[in-house]
């Protein structure tokens, strides 16, 4: 219902234009449309949180989006901001989603306060990551852009930016709560929100810091339910209280999880380069990582062709404490039953979304060959470590790598 | 004798200078405190990243907005828009004003103390002020 209003409500943006005058709701969209295919049919490539991917059959649904954005100001410093974002996600359909819907006050010449629905700045390019036309690459890097499910927050955050200089710094606080829906029918929530993002921009060069803490629930998951209950009432039967500590250590409910990551990017005469490094704490079974990448890029008058290299790492996720097997005179089934347990549990961290390690090679250039639109050819090569990484839906006998490859025109109105 | 000889020196002088392109300046309201700028100066405004005078975009279609874009901030045309699109579709801020030639620079230039434009050096006047002349 939620989903037709918004779908509702694009479609009356796109009448907008010719109700109002020019000066009073302004218009401006984006959007891609794009195929994308891989070199198998024994998993999919998808972006972070889609239900189905791409494989030798071309698709449209992994690369292709559109976004309107109805911005009205009210005053001199009040405004407020409406943005819709239509894609394939954790719904194998096209979905309408609310990327953002707030009110911006304008405190003063540095200062602003926006309220609403707002873009979690967990990364450096995280509130223009669908925007492809901002982007040099056609999709940003898997492994470290499925590292945070969350896309937006809602609440407030103040800005500050301010020059001193030549130097631009931009400060930004925001709490508030999100949630997530996932692959599967699950979703995430997240409360008591705090995301802090500082940015300094020196001409040709920005670097950044971000800072995300929050407490995640996860909801709807029947495969950790019976796990957690397998646990339990392991401990509970065989007095392993062992396992009664597991249980609780995997559980997502009302757990801290933090993400920082610090970025760089560089635009300098012809030379194109962006890198970001991220690390990724929870207390429960979502695995703490590390992940980053490095792009680099040549602008060759309106080419730029580019090359990018992306790793994700486990750091670690839960400690099993269980014993390997049960004291003598216990009941036959008690050490094959830790060992299935034990079993399931070291397989979590190749369990679900975002879960698992990878890394990948992407080669593609970039044309912009008339105004406002831009066309992009990328190749990616992606080395799953183990498993599957995070290509989803793996049949049996499916093994890395996967060649990923993708047409995509971006546009701007 | 004397002034057809100055007259075809002058229509000499604007047959050379048609094929070079319009040299750019950047105004504000004469009101405006600042009496200079450097060009990074200028360049942060029309980039978004500040928001301490209202800049006054031309037509993509315009000569003197490559020109401008190109001399001022050292960017192409289709850079400086992938930059407002990073700006616009973030919420942080919305694409500069366009007006519809320098004329209509000017006006809005002269009715607002916060704005600033960019013109042909030929079409100043008094309405506004210049703070900077592009090379």
């Amino acid at each position: 219902m939620k989903k037709r209003i918004i779908a509702s409500a694009l479609a009356l943006s796109f009448v907008a234009p010719c109700a109002f005058a020019q000066d009073a709701v302004r218009i401006s969209g984006f959007g891609t449309g794009a195929l994308t295919w891989t070199n198998t049919d024994k998993a999919e490539f998808g972006r972070a949180n889609q239900a189905s991917g791409a494989t030798k059959d071309v698709t449209t649904g992994v690369d292709s989006n559109l976004g309107l954005q109805a911005d009205y100001p009210i005053n001199s410093w009040l405004s407020v901001t409406g943005q819709g974002l239509v894609r394939k996600d954790a719904q194998d359909d096209y979905d309408a989603e609310l990327s953002w819907a707030f009110a911006k006050a304008k405190v003063s010449d540095d200062v602003s306060i926006r309220v609403g629905r707002i873009g979690l700045p967990a990364y450096m390019i995280s509130d223009y990551r669908n925007v492809g036309y901002a982007n040099t690459m056609l999709r940003p890097p898997s492994e470290v852009y499925s590292q945070m499910v969350f896309n937006t927050v809602d609440g407030a955050d103040v800005i500050w930016q301010h020059s001193y200089g030549a130097t631009t710094y931009t400060a930004q606080f925001a709490i508030g709560k999100t949630k997530a829906d996932i692959i599967g029918g699950l979703s995430m929530d997240a409360r008591r929100v705090t995301a802090l993002n500082l940015v300094a921009e020196h001409g040709p060069l920005t670097v950044r810091v971000g800072r995300v803490d929050g407490h995640l629930t996860l909801n709807g998951s029947t495969s950790l339910a019976t796990l957690l209950n397998s646990l339990n009432t392991v401990a509970a039967g065989y007095h392993i209280p062992q396992a009664a500590q597991l249980a609780s250590d995997i559980d997502v409910r009302n757990k801290k999880a933090s993400f920082t990551s610090i970025g760089a990017a560089l635009d300098w005469n012809d030379i194109v380069v962006q890198s970001e490094y991220a690390k990724r704490k929870t207390d429960s079974y979502v695995n703490d990582t590390t992940s980053w990448y490095v792009m680099g890029g040549y602008r060759i008058g309106k080419f730029l062709p580019y090359y990018s290299h992306a790793k994700l790492s486990i750091d670690g996720n839960v400690d099993n404490h269980m014993p390997a097997s049960c004291p003598a005179g216990y009941p036959a089934a008690c050490t094959p039953t830790l060992v299935t347990l034990s079993g399931i549990v070291a397989n979590l961290r190749y369990t679900g979304v975002s879960q698992g390690e990878q890394q990948t090679d992407t080669i593609g250039v970039r044309w912009d060959f008339y105004r406002s639109l831009a066309l992009k050819v990328q190749f990616d090569r992606v080395r799953p470590n183990k498993a599957s990484g995070l290509l989803i839906n793996p049949q049996p006998g499916f093994h890395g790598p996967v060649t990923v490859g993708a047409v995509a025109l971006d546009f701007v109105f | 004798m004397k002034h057809p000889i100055k007259t075809s020196l002058a229509a000499a002088a604007l047959l050379l200078a048609l094929p070079a392109m319009a040299e750019v300046v950047v105004v504000v309201n004469p009101k405006a405190a600042e009496s200079s700028m450097t060009k990074d100066q200028v360049a942060q405004f029309f980039l978004g990243k500040s928001s301490a005078m209202t800049p006054v975009d031309q037509p993509e279609s315009a000569p003197v907005h490559a020109e401008f874009y190109k001399k001022v901030t050292d960017k192409e045309a289709s850079q400086v828009k992938a930059l407002w699109s990073k700006l616009v579709f973030t919420g942080k801020a919305t694409m500069p004003k366009e007006a519809s030639d320098s004329a209509a620079v000017k006006k809005m230039v002269a009715s607002d103390p916060k704005a600033i434009g960019y013109i042909e050096k030929s079409a100043v006047d008094a309405s506004v002020k210049v703070i900077y002349t592009a090379p």
